[in-house]
């Protein structure tokens, strides 16, 4: 069918309600009409002129055949020309920030690729910091991010799968794996999963996180997430499978192996002695910021003669005279530091100082100097709450357990404490993502992935791909024993 | 849903040190005396064989659950009498963890206990972990356990000091005869390898090494034999009256028991052993009840699990003939017939099918010979 270039642009400006930031043009192109669509915030107009409109003016040659072919092969110096025969498709492209080229009488409508991408710079993400090692992470735009992946992992074997989801947002989601090292039942079932969502937009990576995991109520994370080129691939090379989405600066990363938190980049990039110690560090801390409360609630409650005499006298001093029970004392302290919390995150920046020193010394000070609280809770709160920001990607599941943890210690004492541990165990064996067990290399123990668990050997002494996640097996060789 | 050989060995070995070092040390002594060790020794070698016989029938008939695998050696009658001969022993086993746990979280963490608030917790954790499975049993074992063997290392390590070996002198001083006697009286506390039966079709046996489970067998006699010398040689004479021996060895210390230097790590670990115990044997419960009535869900039998604990432990324990009838001799005796006689049974009858069917094959394979000449 012919397209009049007039009759479909006015076609187009409806369609799109006559968006006041879409724009047209019309050129007379050897005496034809040649009308050109964009979007104008998301054009580069330097592109547009350079690549599509002064080449059109300045055209000498002759008119050989159909106009559009002339336009495709000779005047048009733009990588990326595409052309469509259905106008929705075409509309989808200039959404998505191609320039359509209508020329009248033709069947067929030309889309060049001119988006103008503004993006943040690429950054150091704030929740993976580190002190030596790369320091860029993602930005909010795909192609940027998918640049810096590539750039890190220049291999054939790099599959990068790219389609929209959203039915207004029309967003893009990339899934990334290498061919031959991750699992393929994994990669299609993420892809599965990925393409029977049905929702009117992702603006986020997160916004994939439900749909991606096994049990979408559970607290726990079951999808991994990295911010930085190097974390992701490193997780590839596992044989893990990357989602990155246009908008956002997290990748999400399936399967997910609770000991994941555990670990961190700086890891791979410091002594492994150095890293062992911290990473049993880290294990006590989880230990410490999620029982702390509850047990020292439990031992004060029922369990006093546990305590040593000189640190129980101790605390029956500074207790002394407190109007409220260890329970309501411990709580309203832990609130208070979640509040403070909240607050200190979404204020500006300028006004986070202040609001420490509100908070912490005033505030605690205050209440200490009131006797309302004793200054052991505050210790042991505000001990518990550091220590969960060693582990920040799991602080939020830390902030419920640890309130649970006290109320079962309140209330049954240590007993109850040590129950409510068996059972977050089971919990989490109980849990599986993508056939890798959740609590994997140490239930199931296997025996080579400990290698890079609490101990990290040396990148030399890792020889195989971990067998704690799904990958695929025929490939677990990272080199030679004997190389190197 | 399968374990792996690895987790079905630290099973075995969880099992063997289970009901060990709580009042058993004790009541051994009032019969056997010092050589209350020799029995327990003796004891968990027998039940250490018994598991090894086990496990290969487990091996040997992989895809087979423990009910489909009797009746096809000794039919469903025998196989049903054998399934209710085994939850009975279960239910002791169970009852006699929970008497453990109950006194034990008494004596040591509260002054007074409610005990619904004791059982009810208790009872929620364990039956979710039995619904999840035996893999979610197996899983918490394997977390826990390397924690646990420490614990008791370092408890009997740091006591031993204290230990007068030479109290163990002269050997067999009042002769054999107290060893059979404490040996049949205290049955019940052994009896380890029993758990096993109902694993059949539950194990995984990929990469499997027989001697992994040989040797967490020999772990466990051995954490067991540390601990009852340092116990033995600490208390000597008055070892009948420390009927918690974990607590007490932890607390020992400079010639007294000491309420303050109690190990309270390991007590907790102990708690927390005894709590994922409970549920193994409630996974066995459950798994012969579904066996017996043909029951394909899990959720009733566990519910059935949970009144015999609830009952247990508000009303059994105020039951002192009753205590004593499931904790002497008819707990032996079920003992005996589970523990030692119910796994020759399946042996034996296995051995007889297998040598019947090859003979049965051998015939064929002649015929069929026969036919060709």
């Amino acid at each position: 069918m012919k397209v009049d270039a007039v009759k479909t642009m006015k076609e187009i400006e409806e369609k799109l309600h006559f968006s006041g930031d879409l724009k047209t043009r019309t050129v007379q192109f050897f005496g034809v009409d040649v009308c050109l669509c964009y979007i104008a915030d998301i054009t580069d107009n330097m592109l547009l002129n350079e690549t599509l409109i002064d080449p059109m003016l300045k055209f000498q040659g002759e008119q050989d055949g159909d106009i559009v072919e002339v336009l495709k092969n000779e005047v048009l110096s733009n990588q990326e020309v595409e052309e469509f025969e259905r106008l929705q498709n075409a509309i989808d492209k200039l959404l998505a920030g191609n320039t359509l080229i209508l020329v009248n009488n033709s069947d067929k409508i030309l889309g060049c690729d001119m988006e103008k991408i503004t993006v943040r710079a690429v950054a150091e993400p704030p929740t993976s910091v580190v002190i030596k090692g790369p320091r860029e992470g993602f930005n909010e735009s795909l192609k940027y991010n998918l640049a810096l992946i590539r750039r890190r992992a220049k291999s054939d074997d790099l599959v990068v799968k790219t389609f929209e989801l959203g039915e207004l947002t029309k967003t893009q989601i990339s899934v990334v794996y290498f061919n031959s090292v991750a699992d393929k039942k994994v990669v299609k079932e993420v892809l599965r999963r990925l393409k029977n969502i049905k929702i009117d937009g992702v603006v986020d990576s997160h916004y994939l996180v439900s749909y991606l995991q096994k049990n979408p109520n559970s607290l726990f994370k079951q999808v991994g997430d990295a911010e930085k080129p190097d974390i992701l691939v490193g997780k590839m090379l596992e044989g893990r499978v990357g989602v990155l989405v246009d908008g956002s600066p997290i990748a999400l990363t399936v399967p997910f192996l609770l000991v994941e938190d555990l670990q961190n980049s700086d890891d791979y990039y410091s002594q492994p002695i150095r890293v062992t110690f911290i990473r049993i560090l880290r294990l006590v801390g989880v230990i410490v910021a999620v029982l702390l409360p509850g047990v020292y609630v439990a031992l004060e409650k029922y369990h006093y003669k546990i305590i040593p005499i000189e640190f129980l006298v101790t605390i029956m001093n500074t207790t002394q005279g407190i109007p409220f029970s260890p329970f309501i004392e411990l709580l309203f302290v832990v609130l208070l530091f979640e509040i403070l919390y909240e607050a200190n995150l979404r204020m500006p920046q300028y006004f986070g100082m202040a609001m420490s020193i509100v908070g912490a010394l005033i505030l605690g000070e205050t209440a200490i100097n009131a006797g309302l609280v004793s200054p052991p809770a505050v210790m042991i709160v505000a001990l518990s709450g550091i220590t969960f920001y060693i582990i920040p990607s799991q602080a939020a599941q830390f902030s419920i357990l640890r309130l649970l943890a006290l109320v079962i210690g309140a209330s049954i004492g240590l007993y109850g404490v040590l129950l409510f541990c068996v059972f977050l165990i089971s919990y989490l064996s109980s849990f599986d993502s993508y056939d890798t067990p959740y609590l994997a290399p140490t239930t199931p123990f296997i025996k080579s992935d400990q290698k890079d668990l609490y101990r990290r050997d040396t990148i030399k002494d890792m020889i195989k791909r971990p067998l704690s996640v799904a990958n695929n097996r025929k490939n677990l060789k990272r080199r030679d024993k004997n190389d190197g | 849903m399968t374990v792996n050989f690895r987790q079905l060995s630290i099973m075995t070995f969880m099992s063997f040190i289970a009901l060990k070092f709580l009042a058993l040390p004790s009541l051994l002594y009032t019969v056997s005396g010092d050589m209350s060790w020799l029995v327990a020794l003796v004891l968990m070698i027998i039940d250490g064989i018994y598991a090894v016989i086990i496990v290969d029938l487990i091996k040997k008939n992989q895809k087979k659950n423990v009910y489909d695998f009797m009746k096809s050696i000794l039919g469903p009658f025998f196989a049903k009498l054998i399934l209710i001969v085994l939850l009975i022993k279960f239910a002791i086993v169970i009852a006699n963890i929970l008497k453990g746990l109950e006194f034990f979280v008494v004596e040591n963490f509260y002054t007074e206990l409610n005990w619904i608030v004791f059982i009810a917790p208790l009872i929620g954790v364990i039956s979710f972990m039995i619904y999840k499975g035996v893999r979610n049993i197996a899983r918490v074992f394997e977390m826990v356990f390397i924690a646990i063997i420490i614990g008791l290392i370092y408890i009997a390590l740091k006591s031993f000091a204290g230990v007068d070996l030479l109290m163990f002198i002269p050997f067999f001083e009042f002769g054999v005869q107290p060893l059979f006697e404490s040996a049949y009286v205290h049955l019940s506390w052994f009896g380890s390898a029993s758990f096993l039966i109902m694993l059949f079709g539950c194990v995984d046996f990929k990469n499997a090494k027989k001697f992994n489970l040989i040797r967490y067998i020999f772990y466990a006699i051995g954490i067991v034999q540390l601990l009852y010398i340092v116990f033995y040689g600490l208390f000597d004479m008055t070892s009948p009256t420390h009927s918690f021996a974990l607590s007490d060895v932890s607390q020992y210390y400079g010639g007294r028991v000491a309420v303050n230097e109690l190990s309270w790590l390991v007590v907790s670990l102990w708690v927390v052993a005894q709590a994922i115990q409970c549920a193994m044997y409630g996974f066995c419960f459950v798994k012969a009840v579904m066996y017996i009535f043909n029951i394909k869900n899990s959720i009733v039998p566990i519910l059935i699990l949970d009144a015999y604990m609830l009952s247990w432990v508000i009303a059994g324990k105020n039951t002192i003939k009753l205590e004593r009838f499931f904790f002497s001799d008819f707990a032996s005796i079920i003992t005996i017939i589970s523990q030692y006689i119910i796994p020759l049974i399946l042996l034996f009858g296995y051995l007889i099918k297998r040598s019947r069917q090859k003979r049965k094959h051998k015939v064929v394979k002649n015929e069929e010979i026969k036919v060709n000449i």
